[in-house]
């Protein structure tokens, strides 16, 4: 349950370390909650510096501390449900950040992610991750 | 037309006949089989009618499992505090983790796993009826009352475990070992 003003930890290697949730972009709501797999828009609140190699390179994506992103939530402290009744947990709040076209801002995953992805069309993001429960 | 009409009845003598089909308007369904215990006048008035039914409606190999590990006074019950690893039918096919909680409610009984994956704290609550779920095996037993499996956990819900790693490494610590 991811509505305003919720953080959540980044686990890709996009720079960002810390988001903040603005919006939650579900179909015919704009505010309401966000669980494992939905889109949010986020402000990056904590962000690793960026190379020097990045920063004189003009293609590279540059995610910066203030910069307004796509993000997918991967992790929510909050239970969710499977089809079979099981509930999943994970300890805190996590999320991989996209660009406009759904696409991941990142090459890598750092971390566990929940296997609700899959069932919400992250398949990408799912072959990618170390470990998905 | 004669024909046909007496190779339907020959379709319909012989399948009644070698497998008599318990729904007559399929032979495709499968039916459970029919309880042990069968319905007596008293259940068919409506008393006791709970307790028949969750004594028959897990199926029996499944009820002796939860007899064995979920009952309240078994010697072999799960205790909070072992470590359990579960089998499921699909992905992710097993889960292991330390037994935070049981909640006991008859046919909807489930319990909490709780394991750390890389780095992050992750819980599930399995039910034990789910037909998903193919196996419940105890890697660890939490201690019944001192000697060689230590001392028993003094709570029935270990959410304080949420807060404490130290504690739960110190579990986890027993199976490595």
């Amino acid at each position: 349950m991811i509505g305003l003003k919720g953080t959540l930890n980044v686990i890709d290697n996009s720079g960002a370390l810390l988001v903040e949730c603005v919006n939650v972009l579900k179909q015919k709501v704009n505010n309401g909650w966000g669980g494992v797999g939905d889109e949010i828009v986020c402000v990056v609140k904590r962000a690793r510096p960026v190379s020097p190699a990045a920063q004189a390179s003009s293609t590279a994506v540059k995610v910066r501390k203030g910069d307004v992103r796509r993000a997918v939530i991967v992790r929510t402290k909050k239970a969710v449900r499977r089809p079979d009744g099981r509930m999943i947990r994970f300890d805190d709040n996590a999320a991989v950040l996209l660009n406009n076209k759904r696409d991941m801002l990142g090459t890598r995953i750092g971390g566990v992610v929940s296997a609700d992805l899959r069932m919400k069309g992250w398949g990408k993001i799912v072959s990618i991750a170390p470990k998905v429960i | 037309m004669f024909r046909s009409l007496r190779a339907a009845t020959k379709l319909l003598t012989r399948s009644t006949s070698t497998t008599p089909s318990p729904y007559p308007f399929s032979n495709v369904a499968i039916l459970p089989p029919p309880p042990e215990t069968a319905a007596t006048p008293s259940l068919r008035k409506g008393k006791g009618i709970m307790q028949y039914i969750h004594k028959t409606l897990p199926c029996p190999e499944r009820q002796a499992l939860i007899m064995r590990l979920f009952s309240r006074r078994h010697p072999e019950r799960l205790l909070p505090g072992s470590v359990v690893a579960v089998t499921l039918a699909h992905a992710p096919t097993s889960f292991s983790g330390v037994l935070l909680s049981v909640r006991r409610r008859g046919p909807d009984t489930s319990f909490v796993l709780r394991n750390i994956v890389h780095r992050t704290g992750v819980e599930m609550q399995f039910f034990v009826n789910s037909p998903h779920v193919k196996e419940i095996r105890v890697i660890q037993r939490a201690g019944g009352g001192g000697g060689k499996e230590g001392r028993r956990m003094r709570r029935a819900k270990l959410f304080y475990l949420r807060d404490s790693p130290e504690k739960m490494s110190e579990i986890s610590a027993g199976v490595r070992g």
